[in-house]
């Protein structure tokens, strides 16, 4: 026999685990119906559409190693805008320091290409990662000395971004042609092969042929790092206070400036190894549209996995096979691919608004009250 | 052989014409009319991130309803392009009222809200123009709106180069340009002469106490999210059915953001967002103008076309301390 209050505080616990894995699944089925409903008024047929997309997801091998690579930027992205959300800072412009981090490890590996591997990569993911906390400096400093809002600069700061990316491929980093004149495509050139992060079926080579790279690994080893800066460090306890409530932090001997810049510039140099990892493991090079909004994407991520670190992972895991499976069902179902962009964003909406459910529950109960 | 750099005078001569100020006063409308609904919806307290997306979706219909009119009604390409601004306005109305019902109704995170409305602009007008019309990118050229005023006057001498400048600057637009800044001073009046605007304004500053006077915050609040879909949903109008006539994905490329950021650098007053958007619209201007000098002045196009967004950081930086915004903004209403 147990006590009571133990049962009760036992059925407390699990109730609190219930609700934070009940919602975000509760989230994604509705968005799934919503998107469903959109696919039917378009004259589509939403049963096939969504059999293909998870066909294209995790169907074979093939698709599976998709849905892994898709997934490795977005764990990436997902933690950076886990970390600002739980910093209290909305790093909407994850997508800039991404594309920065890109040109870094394109820089670094074309630079230093002389050194062996061992030596290469990390340099490469260092540097990649501090280009894109840089790029989040001087947001960050407007946020914490003037105020400015983290939402605008940091998204201006993408757009500046992109446009500086262009600028380098058209410019100093552009590939040379066949002829050895500037080419015509705004890329750079191929990064030599100790440079690449390396795909899982050249380490293991009796895996079936797929597209899934080591990034994935390096990926998960981040995701439980940051879990555990924010479990066990005070950098993550000064973050998670400030985010919790700045005003007690800064009374509790915190700096809340100081917290604000390095924690959106930690953000920014994840979202960084987002785009470090694109360039070494998928393109082996450059362009100027390498990534698939994956910052954007990233928010989705981070709010499906309630911004826990390692709940991240399932969570890009979700969003990668959605965006692997996407092409699939707009060549076997005849349904526009960007119907991920739009269960995506549906997902964002019913996680922020998960009070939806209770809001239902009540108008239920009004209407019964006035029949009845 | 490269041509000569050119002279200082031959570039002012090229920039300094009637048809900068005519494009700042193009540019800047859709910045404009985006600044003032973010400002109203910000007054009244709630956040209104999804400009980006209201603008986006409301250009997309606006275009799309502009393409059908002439074969499904029959109609005039003129009458055609104010059927689109019209069902511009409506799709803002709609999906701000998305906004209005997750951030006042269901108390949600209004950045997150707004976030979720501009993913879901951008995924679904892409969706809609492969439904639509069978492909990806950009969406046939619908008629645009003509011109308001078209004078057909010939002076020469002095008075006719002034007639010249008068004329280039400020008589060739659209009837859009014009009903801006009559919204623009309208509304900065309403805000601060009206009943609605002092109400609106306690809303935003203090809601518990206009609560206590028996104002209705969440109706409050729910008109002023409304009114800046609208605003938002002519800004998107603005964006296709003023000159291109055609949508392309994305086409809003971060104004909504500037937006924003106008409506900051106004201090939440409509009129000083319509200032701060000309302000906006004049940088870009000139960035535009300038460009044809890129090659010349040995400057990459790139560095041009970073201009805006540098520009509208560099103004929240300067400006931000001295700023301040609605007390009670981004903060859900709970009634005790």
């Amino acid at each position: 026999m147990r006590a009571p209050e133990e049962i009760t505080a036992r059925n407390a616990r699990w109730m609190n685990v219930a609700q934070k894995v009940g919602t975000p699944m509760a989230s994604v089925l509705l968005a799934m119906i919503t998107g469903s409903l959109i696919v039917a008024a378009t004259g589509g047929n939403p049963v096939l559409a969504f059999t293909a997309l998870f066909q294209g997801a995790f169907g074979n091998p093939y698709q599976i190693g998709e849905t892994i690579m898709r997934s490795t930027p977005l764990i990436f992205t997902g933690l950076a805008i886990a970390y600002g959300f739980r910093s209290g800072l909305f790093n909407i412009g994850a997508e800039g320091q991404l594309y920065m981090g890109g040109l870094a490890v394109a820089w670094l590996g074309i630079a230093f290409q002389g050194l062996p591997w061992f030596l290469l990569v990390p340099i490469m993911l260092v540097g990649g990662a501090l280009a894109g906390a840089a790029w989040a400096f001087v947001p960050a400093l407007l946020k914490a000395k003037v105020g400015a809002h983290e939402v605008i600069t940091t998204m201006m700061f993408s757009w500046v971004a992109r446009y500086f990316v262009s600028y380098v491929l058209n410019g100093p980093l552009k590939a040379l042609g066949p002829d050895g004149k500037p080419g015509t495509v705004p890329v750079s050139e191929m990064l030599p092969a100790q440079a690449t992060l390396p795909k899982f079926t050249a380490v293991l080579p009796f895996l079936p042929s797929n597209n899934a790279h080591v990034g994935f690994i390096l990926a998960i080893v981040v995701a439980i790092v940051v879990w555990l800066i924010f479990r066990y460090t005070t950098l993550g306890y000064e973050a998670r206070a400030v985010g919790f409530n700045p005003f007690a932090a800064e009374n509790g001997g915190v700096s809340v400036a100081r917290t604000t810049i390095m924690s959106l510039c930690i953000s920014g140099a994840l979202a960084a190894l987002a785009g470090a990892s694109e360039v070494m493991g998928v393109h082996g090079r450059l362009s100027d549209q390498f990534s698939a909004g994956f910052g954007f994407t990233g928010i989705a991520v981070a709010l499906l996995a309630k911004n826990h670190p390692l709940a991240v992972i399932p969570a890009a895991i979700l969003f990668g096979g959605l965006s692997a499976g996407s092409g699939y069902m707009q060549l076997n179902a005849n349904v526009p691919d960007k119907l991920v962009d739009i269960v995506q964003a549906l997902v964002i909406l019913f996680v922020a608004a998960e009070t939806i459910i209770t809001w239902f529950i009540k108008q239920r109960q009004k209407e019964a009250t006035k029949h009845g | 052989m490269a041509s000569p750099p050119p002279g200082i005078a031959e570039i002012l001569n090229t920039v300094l014409q009637p048809d900068l100020i005519a494009s700042s006063l193009r540019i800047a409308t859709p910045l404009a009319l985006a600044a003032i609904g973010g400002t109203i919806c910000e007054r009244s307290g709630v956040v209104n991130i999804a400009l980006e997306g209201l603008m986006l979706i409301a250009a997309f219909f606006g275009t799309a309803a502009a393409l059908a009119a002439p074969t499904a009604l029959g109609v005039s390409p003129v009458a055609a392009a104010w059927i689109g601004v019209l069902a511009a306005v409506i799709a803002g109305v709609v999906m701000s009222g998305l906004h209005a019902f997750t951030s006042i109704t269901l108390k949600a995170d209004q950045v997150v809200s707004g976030t979720a409305i501009n993913i879901l602009a951008l995924g679904l007008t892409g969706f809609l123009i492969q439904v639509f019309y069978d492909r990806q990118g950009t969406t046939d050229g619908a008629a645009t709106l003509p011109p308001l005023f078209v004078f057909d006057v010939k002076a020469s001498g002095a008075l006719g180069t002034v007639w010249e400048w008068v004329n280039g600057m400020f008589l060739g637009h659209t009837p859009l340009v014009y009903v801006t800044i009559v919204i623009a001073i309208v509304a900065q009046w309403a805000m601060y002469r009206t009943r609605w605007g002092l109400r609106l304004r306690a809303l935003g500053e203090h809601p518990r106490a206009a609560d206590t006077v028996g104002i209705n915050v969440v109706k409050g609040r729910y008109v002023a999210v409304l009114m800046s879909g609208a605003l938002a949903g002519l800004a998107g109008a603005n964006l296709t059915l003023e000159q291109v006539g055609s949508f392309s994905e994305n086409m809003t490329s971060g104004r909504g953001f500037i937006a924003l950021a106008a409506n900051i650098f106004g201090r939440w007053t409509p009129v000083g967002s319509y200032l701060a958007s000309l302000l906006f619209g004049f940088a870009e201007a000139l960035e535009i103008r300038l460009q044809t000098f890129a090659a010349a002045i040995n400057i990459p196009p790139q560095f041009f076309l970073m201009l805006p967004y540098v520009l509208t950081v560099v103004v929240l930086a300067g400006f931000m301390g001295r700023a301040v915004g609605p007390a009670a903004v981004g903060k859900p209403y709970e009634k005790e």
